[in-house]
């Protein structure tokens, strides 16, 4: 036989590889990365995914006393970055990438935050739940000045050591 | 000084031709140079530019001598100085030669090396329209940055955030979308290029009859920016973006950032780190190699050889999914190490993946390229020779096809290549069969290579703990792509890059096509183009212009092969 038709058989003996897609088997092995889900519960806002997320998918947006953490999963690259980071473990790794859409508003998902408010200028600084987080990581912190931005805080406890000297 | 230079020179026997010549060449220069300690890794020469010409001169005489890169840097908030680093490699010395420049500002301008080193053409070129150098004693036009690019604004130096760049330009085609009033749309042009793809390549084939005279090469149509964005990112998100520089080998470019940085900063990265790093790069030759032949079957019109051959490589696509978590871009390199373990149960998958792409592709590459038709337009079509391939300093399958041994997991080796045993694969015909043979000795090779690192894939940390940024700290690392040598250089800051340098194989290599598509049959460009193994979709369409009618048509690469593959038939 011409050494080229040898691939005939091969052909024969393969058959059709393409996958019936989306009704024939799964399309991912188990390491497979896809978008992201933020557990609202455990969420603390602290915004380390924000800061290491490399395309920046994950951002905060303020709106009044709100702070909003937005995952924008059009601009996810699927990295995993966050859940590596997230102190508090609340980002998972799901195998979803099903995720095309024709409204923009689905590919927004968004975790609601309320922000602590500076007992002396009003600023809104920091989420409530890092702010309990941090009272209970830290006894010794007196609670008055907690719920001081950190501005007013360094000013207040630079009056108190000289006050009470 | 001398005992600096015996611990750079501690080469093997094959090495002790070149160690003399350094040693002489060290003491040429006496008088015009500074020698500078730079790590073992490599030799920093201080030059100040006027006797830059000189000093390179004496530098080509040691053999095997190449540029490897050329980088321009605005250091005038450290030192005061622009500067630029000439980028030299020794093969059998495994050592890099850097000739470092530093400029004043109000002086820019450098004697051309272009008679001395012919590969240093573009780079000259992009330190002019991104730098703002200006190279005494040859032509310059803009090269890298598009026609409507304001004067005088030089986007690299560091006088340029990126928002007071985008502030600076605006395309031309947003005004002709607010002359349409189609502003708030996205714009998409379809044409000889398209702004998807990653390496987007225009060639101007000018023909009398079928023979091509000479060759036009434009491109840097979609240049992104990415050195300057990556100068604003962080140590640890800079992979991501680096990754992003190339859809078919982005590992090669992560690893590569990563190296830079932990020479620069003497991080110690764990040898099973190294080991899983290497195993992925390997992964990503296989399938970048089988893709490869399967677009040349494609571009001969052996289409059942295409088919074949993707059906072969989808096998390593989902391995690499399974080892890393994604079939492309596989997002595990950070400065230090790699993010993803690999256990008992995945290297088991792995030989058994292995095992059954190395029977398939076995019984599959015999039959192919004994088709005679595949023969018949590989054999000695787009000769490149190797005078020419020394010449112009270049790199991967292109150079080794041109019987040139130059491979940089050999010659300068990285990851976990010091620890085993391969062989590189090298053909002396010049020809575009020589560079599609190596090609297919590389994947056996890849395969073995795999084995032998699964074997011996050590225990321990996949990542350093921690590590501290110090700035202003030189490194450069490379790797061997599938292309060839990719090297990056990074300048250490605080928090991110001082300066970031990228240099990909089709940058060095792209030279070389018009070399090969001189005096050879139009049918047989669209081979010849794709043995330097570019991005494919992006060479997908020329413009042939008719000498002697004046006639231009435009046509896809396919159709023009494929006429000449009739004529075989």
């Amino acid at each position: 036989m011409v050494q080229f038709l040898k691939i005939l058989p091969i052909s024969a003996k393969i058959g059709t590889v393409t996958v019936m897609y989306p009704y024939d088997r799964p399309l991912v092995t188990e390491s497979f990365r896809g978008a992201i889900e933020v557990d609202p519960d455990k969420c603390i806002g602290c915004g380390a995914c924000t800061r290491i997320c490399p395309p920046k998918a994950l951002s905060f947006i303020q709106e009044g006393e709100t702070l909003i953490l937005r995952y924008f999963v059009g601009r996810c690259i699927f990295c995993g970055m966050c859940a590596d980071t997230c102190p508090e473990k609340a980002i998972k790794i799901t195998k979803e990438f099903e995720l095309a859409s024709d409204q923009i508003y689905e590919l927004y998902s968004d975790v609601q935050h309320s922000l602590s408010i500076c007992r002396k200028c009003g600023k809104k600084f920091v989420t409530r739940k890092l702010m309990n987080k941090v009272k209970n990581l830290v006894k010794e912190l007196p609670e008055e000045l907690l719920e001081l931005c950190p501005n007013c805080r360094r000013i207040e406890s630079l009056l108190r050591t000289t006050t009470t000297r | 000084m001398y005992t600096y230079l015996s611990k750079l020179c501690n080469v093997d026997a094959n090495g002790k031709f070149n160690e003399v010549y350094l040693n002489e060449f060290i003491q040429s220069i006496q008088g015009m140079a500074r020698i500078e300690e730079g790590g073992t890794d490599f030799l920093r020469i201080v030059v100040l530019k006027d006797n830059l010409y000189n000093v390179v001169e004496k530098l080509l005489k040691i053999k095997d001598v190449y540029l490897r890169t050329m980088v321009s840097s605005d250091e005038r908030t450290i030192n005061g100085f622009f500067k630029l680093y000439y980028i030299f490699g020794i093969d059998t010395l495994s050592k890099s030669v850097i000739v470092e420049v530093p400029l004043t500002e109000n002086d820019l301008i450098v004697p051309t090396l272009v008679n001395l080193v012919k590969a240093v053409d573009w780079y000259e070129r992009e330190a002019h329209d991104l730098m703002g150098i200006k190279f005494a004693g040859r032509n310059q036009y803009r090269f890298v940055l598009p026609d409507d690019w304001p004067t005088d604004v030089y986007p690299l130096r560091k006088d340029y955030a990126i928002q007071d760049l985008m502030k600076l330009y605006t395309p031309k085609v947003i005004e002709r979308a607010k002359e349409v009033e189609a502003e708030a749309v996205t714009i998409i042009p379809i044409g000889p290029y398209h702004p998807a793809l990653h390496e987007p390549e225009y060639f101007e084939l000018y023909v009398r009859g079928e023979k091509i005279v000479d060759v036009r090469y434009v491109g840097f149509m979609v240049h992104r920016g990415i050195e300057k964005l990556g100068e604003s990112m962080k140590y640890n998100q800079v992979p991501f973006l680096a990754e992003r520089i190339c859809g078919i080998c982005g590992f090669v470019h992560s690893t590569s950032y990563c190296q830079a940085v932990e020479q620069a900063l003497q991080i110690d990265v764990p040898e099973r780190a190294q080991y899983i790093r290497s195993i992925v790069l390997e992964l990503e030759r296989l399938h970048s190699h089988l893709l490869w032949l399967g677009v040349a079957f494609h571009l001969l019109g052996y289409d059942t050889g295409f088919m074949h051959s993707w059906r072969i490589r989808e096998q390593v696509m989902i391995l690499a999914e399974l080892l890393t978590g994604s079939r492309k871009t596989y997002g595990i390199n950070i400065v230090g190490g790699v993010r993803r373990d690999i256990d008992e149960d995945k290297i088991r998958k792995s030989l058994e993946v292995l095992k059954n792409v190395e029977k398939e592709f076995k019984t599959f590459i015999d039959i192919a390229v004994s088709v005679p038709q595949v023969k018949a337009r590989l054999k000695g079509t787009g000769i490149l020779p190797k005078s020419e391939a020394h010449a112009l300093s270049l790199v991967g399958p292109t150079v080794r096809g041109s019987g040139i041994p130059r491979d940089i997991r050999k010659d300068y080796p990285y990851a976990a290549y010091r620890y085993i045993h391969f062989d590189v694969a090298v053909q002396d015909e010049c020809d575009n069969m020589a560079r599609a043979l190596v090609r297919i000795d590389e994947i056996f090779e890849s395969i073995d290579i795999l084995r032998q690192l699964l074997d011996k894939l050590p225990k321990g940390a996949i990542a350093v703990e921690s590590w501290d940024p110090e700035p202003h700290r030189i490194g450069i690392g490379s790797v061997e792509a599938p292309r060839g040598e990719v090297i990056h250089m990074v300048i250490t800051g605080i928090y991110s890059p001082y300066r970031w340098r990228v240099r990909a194989p089709t940058y060095q290599n792209l030279p070389a096509v018009p070399i090969m598509l001189r005096e050879i049959e139009l049918a047989d460009a669209p081979i010849t183009i794709a043995s330097i193994d570019p991005c494919f979709s992006c060479t997908d369409r020329a413009l042939i212009i008719n000498i002697k009618t004046g006639k231009i048509e435009g046509v896809p690469l396919y159709v023009l092969s494929r006429k000449k593959l009739e004529a075989v038939r």
